[in-house]
């Protein structure tokens, strides 16, 4: 029933020819590119790994400086603060010493001024004391008695300040 | 109205094949006969998947596969991955090209018996048993390359009683192939010859037409499927062979 002839050979015959064929002008270049295309993606993996790692360096690098620049800013600002505090308790201070030294000066001005009036105060009112007891009792005093009445008025006057 | 096969080939010969009768060719002392139009359709299928080859292979872009170089990339990276599946990268990569020509030249010539007018190669089973002859030898050379003479140990294990057993097993092998295959295909060609010639003329077309159409469609299915079986387990009885112990 089932007639087998030598087209079994032919064809075995046609399908290595067919697979010399494909092997040679199909396959080759296919198997070149998909290897090609899979160096490539390979590649390009490897190089975005690459990329992220240098990016995380970068950004760590960027923090670090950033927090630096923050820790330093904040430094300067208290190192401001801090001198500006300084300077206004200078000059509170200096104002003080400079008051203080005003009202010293003031003080003394007025006491010098003080004991001149004073003085000048005494001797005015023992003149004139002298020229008034003169006039009143008219020449009947003796020297004595007006050196005495003299004296007398100036502790007088002495006591009143 | 003549009703039978012969007659329905006859009438569909569009192209006048040399439909009976062989081809001799005498070599020596030995005669040599050929199926004729078996041998014609199968140059037509070569040429066909030759120019798919060159079709797919020209400008090949690597980055965006368009076209024929899509579907042949497609074909070769499954086929890589049932032979990567069943055995070594390394043993398989032999293997790889002879497979994925088993794959495109069966389809092609599975699909193009769908054409009427013309016939499936393998609707012959002189082809499917030279093809499946072909995987025969091709365990056989993987075994030896890759166990030495000890490959041929397998036919007495587990023990020297089963030696019968494992070699009926090995012929079987190439008798499957062909005739699955050959089963397959030659019904489907027969049915689409009966379809256009019993159901022929206007009283009949919509019944015969819708009937082929089915068929048909049936039949590309069909001839996908028996080309991946015929492939699958010609990577399978190969891996056997090369592999360890089963």
């Amino acid at each position: 029933m089932l007639e087998f002839n030598a087209t079994i050979l032919a064809q075995i015959v046609d399908f290595v020819i067919l697979l010399i064929f494909l092997k040679l002008v199909v396959y080759k270049p296919l198997c070149k590119l998909l290897e090609n295309r899979s160096e490539h993606v390979a590649n390009n993996i490897a190089a975005a790994e690459q990329e992220r790692q240098e990016a995380e360096q970068l950004k760590a690098g960027y923090e670090a400086e950033m927090r630096r620049a923050r820790e330093k800013a904040q430094e300067i600002v208290e190192k401001a603060t801090r001198a500006s505090e300084d300077q206004a308790l200078q000059i509170v201070s200096n104002a003080k010493n400079e008051a203080e030294k005003l009202k010293e000066n003031a003080l003394a001005g007025i006491e010098r001024e003080k004991q001149k009036a004073v003085a000048e105060l005494r001797e005015q009112v023992a003149t004139l004391s002298v020229l008034v007891a003169g006039k009143i009792i008219n020449k009947t005093m003796s020297k004595d008695i007006q050196r005495s009445m003299i004296n007398d008025f100036i502790k007088e006057a002495g006591e009143l300040q | 109205m003549q009703l039978s096969l012969e007659h329905m080939e006859e009438l569909l010969n569009f192209w006048g094949w040399p439909h009976n009768g062989t081809w001799e060719l005498t070599l020596g002392s030995t005669q040599l006969a050929f199926n004729p139009k078996t041998l014609i359709m199968t140059w037509i299928v070569m040429i066909l998947v030759a120019l798919f080859g060159v079709l797919a292979t020209r400008n090949m872009n690597m980055r965006k596969p368009q076209g024929a170089q899509n579907v042949l990339e497609m074909i070769w990276e499954f086929i890589r991955g049932l032979v990567n599946d069943n055995m070594d990268p390394k043993k398989g990569a032999a293997l790889l090209s002879i497979v994925v020509t088993y794959l495109i030249f069966i389809l092609f010539s599975n699909l193009i018996g769908l054409v009427p007018t013309l016939g499936s190669p393998t609707a012959d089973y002189n082809t499917n048993l030279g093809l499946a002859l072909f995987t025969f030898l091709l365990i056989f050379v993987f075994g030896i390359r890759y166990k030495g003479l000890g490959y041929f140990k397998h036919y007495v294990k587990p023990f020297a009683l089963f030696l019968p057993i494992n070699i009926i097993e090995d012929l079987a092998k190439p008798v499957t192939l062909t005739f699955r295959l050959y089963g397959n295909i030659y019904a489907g060609e027969v049915l689409i010859a009966v379809l256009l010639g019993l159901l022929g003329g206007w009283t009949h077309v919509f019944g015969g037409f819708l009937a082929s159409v089915v068929w048909l469609a049936f039949s590309i299915f069909v001839g996908c499927i028996q080309a991946f079986i015929f492939t699958m387990l010609s990577i399978v009885y190969v891996s056997q062979a090369v592999g360890g112990e089963h």
